[in-house]
């Protein structure tokens, strides 16, 4: 059985259909990327799984149960954990308040001291390269973004989804992204990607969904679905050569 | 929770301490510590006051900040708290003529009022949440603070003509909660009465701040005020903060007409000057502030005290407004900034 499997997943805003009668499965432990040319519907897909958005049609089981249209917070405490396209901290709250509240809130098996534990674990796990009283409005992108990244591992999740995480990162930082990725997935998290950087999605990525105008075209391994011809020419362009 | 402190980083030294913010907080501290020397009594009513504004504003701007509720039903809890700790303590000063004796209701007779007002105001603070916003949010979240506004706006109608026709329109108040000699502080002699406000103020107020500095509960309401969605996502369940922060807040306004029934005997308007001044705390703060809006309590209440002891009594509130005029003009966003932007857009 699949930890998540969507069947039919359609949400619409107003006349626009933003993802249309998407279905698929992201086994446990695997390492799923979504990808689609700006405007897929990528994100709005996320929300759905997410609790962000309710889907105007189709299910969403995950981890065994219908989960279609639960809030954002059970999904979180069910353990689906977030990361977003552009970081969203509590500006005011320190980097440590930050994961803490999700620690808190995140995960309810976790109490009283085993809380701020597995805060600082959680920063020191990104490795978090600021001290940890810093308060986010002053951290920069990469860092917010590793912050956010311990922010959605503090809740122990089954599942994460990360939205764009290599979006705006140097090449250097992307390396040591993608080395703390491999490690999260080794640790038994499974990682739902989406992402424009194609080459750590070739390099990351078990297998590939891609998305056109709300819709599912082309879906399997890695290699399969960038040599398809259809998602070159969507995707990729028409002369895009991998 | 944006202070100004947090804003600081970048600005240069000499213009830090040039802005409107900080000539504004130097004079208030200057004239309290000439105030200290030469005119005890002005300090002394600017703590007292200013303590009850504090526990007033500091309600609404946490329902501002973390629910973007304005609300104007807020001065119906002070009134609601008010006669609450009447009823609750008229029965134990009637026993206490009755047997002069009881020394322990002497000292500790007025606090199962306010404790019952605080109760009150917590539960009337929930059902607005749970019966009115809940259903409205869940409804629709368009033009949600002009909603919201008139909501409370009508609840605020609907409290003081129930009040009306329930209690009628006498006032229901008491001389003095405790019945003893003045103290005499810095060589002023002040009522116990007021002393005790101010203790119970200070103690409330700081109990407020630690709870939401060091508390999980705390920190969760501070992260849904900075970001709604991102505190779903943490995993926060957002009507479980909302019912506590509409009861807590609530429960303040309540407590704090309870504990001036001495000076405010409970009548159904009497909540309408307590939540002007409370508002003009807050704009005077910035909206959804609330270090700010306890800052700013005691702002309000020195122009208040220095308006009452130099010009007139019936100024006490013309002053603040003047003040709050310029404010607006000259710093709309409030003395100490909003962490809530944009909020009229929502």
């Amino acid at each position: 059985m699949a930890l998540l499997e969507l069947s039919g997943v359609t949400r619409r805003f107003g006349g626009l259909t933003a993802v249309n009668d998407v279905t698929f499965n992201v086994e446990a432990g695997e390492i799923f990327g979504l990808i689609g040319p700006n405007g897929a519907g990528k994100t709005t897909l996320l929300s759905c799984l997410a609790g962000d958005l309710r889907p105007n049609a189709g299910s969403v089981r995950f981890d065994g149960r219908d989960t279609t249209g639960l809030p954002a917070d059970r999904m979180c405490r069910l353990g689906l954990g977030r990361t977003f396209q552009i970081p969203r901290p509590f500006p005011n709250l320190s980097a440590f308040e930050n994961v803490l509240v999700a620690a808190t809130f995140g995960d309810p098996k976790l109490h009283g001291e085993a809380v701020a534990r597995r805060a600082l674990e959680m920063l020191e796990y990104v490795k978090f390269p600021r001290p940890i009283d810093t308060i986010a409005s002053h951290l920069n992108a990469a860092q917010l973004k590793r912050l956010d990244l311990a922010r959605a591992l503090a809740s122990h999740p089954k599942l994460l989804l990360l939205d764009e995480l290599a979006a705006g990162l140097t090449p250097g930082e992307l390396t040591s992204m993608a080395t703390l990725l491999r490690r999260i997935r080794s640790d038994g998290v499974t990682i739902l990607m989406v992402e424009h950087v194609m080459g750590l999605i070739l390099e990351l990525c078990d297998r590939l969904s891609v998305l056109q105008y709300g819709e599912l075209i082309a879906h399997g391994d890695a290699a399969t679905v960038a040599r398809d011809e259809r998602v070159r020419e969507a995707y990729l362009g028409h002369d895009y050569v991998l | 929770m944006t202070t100004a402190a947090t804003n600081l980083r970048s600005v240069p030294l000499a213009r830090r301490f040039l802005s409107f913010t900080w000539l504004t907080l130097g004079a208030a501290l200057l004239v309290m510590a000439w105030a200290a020397v030469a005119q005890p009594s002005i300090l002394i009513d600017t703590l007292v006051t200013g303590g009850m504004w504090a526990l007033m504003a500091a309600g609404l701007a946490m329902v501002f900040g973390v629910m973007n509720i304005p609300n104007f039903a807020h001065g119906e809890l002070f009134l609601l708290g008010s006669f609450t700790a009447f009823t609750v303590y008229s029965p134990i000063r009637d026993a206490m003529f009755n047997d002069p004796s009881l020394t322990v209701l002497k000292i500790f007779g007025p606090f199962p009022g306010m404790v019952a007002a605080l109760l009150v105001g917590a539960v009337v603070g929930v059902l607005l949440e749970v019966v009115l916003f809940r259903p409205l949010r869940r409804r629709s979240r368009e033009q949600w603070v002009m909603n919201t506004f008139l909501l409370t706006a009508g609840v605020s109608v609907v409290i003081v003509n129930g009040y009306r026709l329930a209690f009628g329109n006498n006032y229901h108040g008491v001389t003095r909660y405790w019945d003893v000699p003045p103290l005499e502080i810095l060589g002023v002699p002040i009522s116990v009465d007021r002393a005790m406000v101010l203790v119970i103020a200070l103690v409330t107020i700081g109990l407020f701040a630690v709870f939401l500095q060091r508390t999980s509960l705390g920190r969760a309401i501070r992260a849904v005020s900075q970001d709604e969605t991102g505190a779903q996502m943490a995993g926060i369940d957002l009507n479980r903060i909302f019912v506590l922060t509409m009861g807590l807040s609530c429960a303040l306004a309540a407590l704090a007409g309870a504990a001036l029934l001495f000076l405010f005997p409970a009548y159904p308007d009497v909540g309408l000057q307590p939540l002007y001044l409370a508002w003009f705390v807050v704009i005077l703060a910035g909206l959804g502030n609330i270090p700010g809006a306890i800052v700013g309590a005691f702002i309000v209440s020195l122009l208040q005290t220095l308006t009452a002891f130099y010009l007139r009594v019936g100024w006490v509130d013309v002053m603040p407004t003047v003040f709050i005029i310029l404010i607006l003009l000259f710093k709309p966003s409030g003395l100490f900034g909003s962490a809530v932007k944009g909020v009229w857009e929502q």
